[in-house]
């Protein structure tokens, strides 16, 4: 059949979509790299220099925020996995009570950040209810710094929380391309349960795997409620830090660097994603 | 290579009984095929035998060897699925390999068994592509070349070749056919075809509703039917009920609705004025007056011209006969014409 060739009206109806994107998205980051560099200033003169890139790449906290919010997104993304790939294996096939399950562990998808983190609190603060029951139970004998600990572990809880729902789905619907005459093929030629994850489940579920990965990590790397409200004193995430240059500091310069990095960050795992992605699928060139 | 023993089978899906207390030998290096309608029981008796089911009843052995509580992945058996099921992530040489490395078979032993495999199936040069980028046909052979490599004590097939056009299903039956043969491989092959069960096997196991109605080579299963369901399953044929009226010697005189009919009924038991179910296939309603049969007189009512032969729908008396005559035929519908059946084309059924 012969293709139709698309017509000024097929362009027309696209208008909306793409043109959104690159109306409000494009020209938000053209504006955010001309501010990194000095230009359309909103705050002085605007001349094109790369001394906002020198301040903040010599700035400790500006530095520490980008290795802390690294560090997160990347904790945040594997650690989620690891909790949803079972989960997601265990779910692929119906039986009795799994539909029950499979909703109940999606109820923190439909709850705000924000309000996430403050349940979150209510149960890993320092008077919270985990501190409280393990020292009923004499397991510990003062509380637990769980929230606002230097490290992050409490963002990172909360993320892995928050987000396990999210990245369980993109992995459910992975596994369940898979299909059950495949896996019962491993089984028939020898393969036993640990055989059958790694050379089956985990390499036909790899796109999932990895599309999941790299969305949590943007989550999680970007993220601002959550570490607003559980996370340490210092260093504040990208995020935050970003906020406090442009409204508290009126460095809207140099928050937009921070912005470019945000950017240019993301771009680069999504690249590692898709390097990663055709070498496991052998798709190398 | 093994004896297949499958002693009582049961297998029960909830209320539904999907293997009903079946039993039946396989003698080493026999092709067995398992034929019937879907839901018949024959790709759950596969699937138990494999090792993917476990039996509610009964017990399966490969040789003296009890496999009830043998996990698939120790059973030794090969199967090749519907889908062909290759794993779609892997090359052509990966996927054979699978079962090598599964059993940690020595590289240096894998490459020669694979390539082995490989030239056996005209699959040679084909090593590094993907399931993806391979004809139907090809897949089948890459499932096929994957299944036997192991060199499985039995060898399971699911209905493999029905996805395959009906051209390249005869071609690919003869090569499993060829293949099983050459290798000597105990196999049991399902499939709702009963062209394909004729051709391939050395039995026929007929099932319906989860139990076994007879098992028989492909001649007998064929020609001497026991029931009507294989009469009726296997191929074309005019069942009917009909009354003894004489019996002189091993021949007995049937009044059939179209007519009176000669049958052979050799010493099987049924006395002047019993109640009996007959069948006899198209083929054996010969046209013509000719011959030593019953002779009988109908009118066409379809002619219907299938190149090799011409299958005539017959009104004999108000009952719907089928015949074949051959395709140079000038009957067309309204014609009448005769025919004669002759007295051994007549099948007594249970």
């Amino acid at each position: 059949m012969e293709r139709k060739k698309a017509s000024a009206v097929d362009y027309l109806l696209l208008l909306p979509g793409i043109g959104f994107i690159v109306i409000f998205i494009g020209s938000s980051i053209y504006i955010t790299v001309a501010q990194s560099f000095g230009l359309l200033s909103i705050t002085g003169k605007s001349q094109f220099t790369f001394r906002f890139w020198e301040e903040v790449f010599h700035d400790k906290e500006s530095l520490d925020s980008i290795l802390f919010s690294l560090k997160i997104g990347l904790l945040s993304s594997v650690a989620t996995l690891l909790c949803a790939f079972p989960m997601a294996l265990f779910l692929r096939k119906s039986g009795p009570g799994k539909g029950l399950l499979s909703t109940i562990i999606k109820i923190p998808q439909f709850i705000p950040a924000l309000v996430a983190a403050f349940l979150i609190i209510n149960l890993i603060s320092y008077h919270g209810i985990v501190n409280e029951v393990l020292m009923a139970l004499h397991i510990i004998d003062k509380p637990l710094r769980m929230l606002n600990d230097k490290f992050g572990w409490g963002v990172v809880l909360i993320q892995v929380w928050k987000n396990i729902p999210f990245v369980l789905l993109i992995l459910q619907g992975s596994l369940a391309s898979i299909r059950d005459d495949t896996v019962d093929a491993a089984k028939n030629l020898g393969a036993g349960a640990f055989s059958i994850l790694m050379r089956i489940y985990i390499p036909l579920a790899m796109p999932g795997i990895l599309i999941s990965m790299i969305l949590m990590f943007i989550k999680a790397f970007g993220d601002f409620s959550i570490t607003s409200v559980a996370g340490p004193a210092y260093p504040p995430s990208i995020a935050l830090r970003m906020r406090n240059t442009a409204t508290l500091f009126q460095e809207w310069d140099k928050a937009a660097v921070l912005g470019v990095v945000i950017i240019v960050i993301t771009l680069l795992i999504t690249w590692l994603y898709s390097r990663l992605a055709d070498f496991v699928t052998g798709d190398e060139k | 290579m093994s004896r297949l023993i499958l002693k009582n089978l049961t297998k029960k899906f909830d209320a539904m009984m999907a293997v009903d207390h079946i039993d039946l030998e396989v003698e080493e290096g026999e092709f067995v095929t398992l034929l019937g309608p879907s839901g018949c029981g024959k790709t759950t008796t596969l699937r138990t035998v494999a090792g993917f089911y476990q039996p509610d009843e009964g017990e399966i052995y490969f040789n003296d060897r009890l496999m009830n509580n043998v996990p698939p992945a120790k059973r030794n058996s090969s199967m090749c699925f519907q889908s062909y099921a290759l794993f779609p992530h892997m090359n052509v040489f990966d996927n054979i390999a699978f079962g090598l490395k599964m059993r940690k078979v020595p590289k240096v032993e894998q490459k020669k068994r694979v390539e082995k495999v490989l030239e056996m199936l005209s699959l040679s040069g084909m090593g590094q592509r993907r399931p993806g980028q391979l004809s139907g046909g090809q897949q089948q052979r890459v499932a096929l070349a994957r299944a036997i490599v192991t060199e499985p004590d039995i060898l399971l097939f699911d209905e493999p070749l029905s996805n395959l056009d009906a051209k390249l299903r005869v071609q690919v039956r003869v090569e499993i056919k060829e293949m099983q043969k050459r290798l000597g491989i105990t196999s049991i092959y399902v499939t709702h075809d009963q062209d394909e069960a004729l051709a391939i096997s050395d039995r026929i196991v007929v099932m319906s509703q989860g139990h076994i109605e007879q098992v028989g080579d492909p001649q007998s299963i064929y020609l001497h039917p026991k029931t009507s369901f294989v009469a009726g399953f296997i191929g074309l044929a005019n069942i009917f009920e009909g009354k003894i009226v004489q019996r002189q010697g091993p021949e007995a005189m049937i009044e059939a609705p179209f007519g009176k009919l000669r049958a052979l009924i050799g010493d099987r038991p049924g006395k002047v004025g019993d109640a009996v179910k007959l069948s006899f296939r198209p083929e054996s309603m010969k046209l013509g007056s000719g011959g030593d049969g019953s002779r009988l007189r109908g009118t066409i009512l379809h002619a219907i011209f299938m190149g090799d032969t011409t299958d005539l729908f017959v009104d004999i008396d108000g009952t719907r006969l089928r015949a074949h005559a051959d395709s140079m035929t000038t009957l067309r519908a309204g014609d009448t014409a005769e025919f004669n059946v002759s007295p051994n084309a007549i099948q007594f059924l249970e």
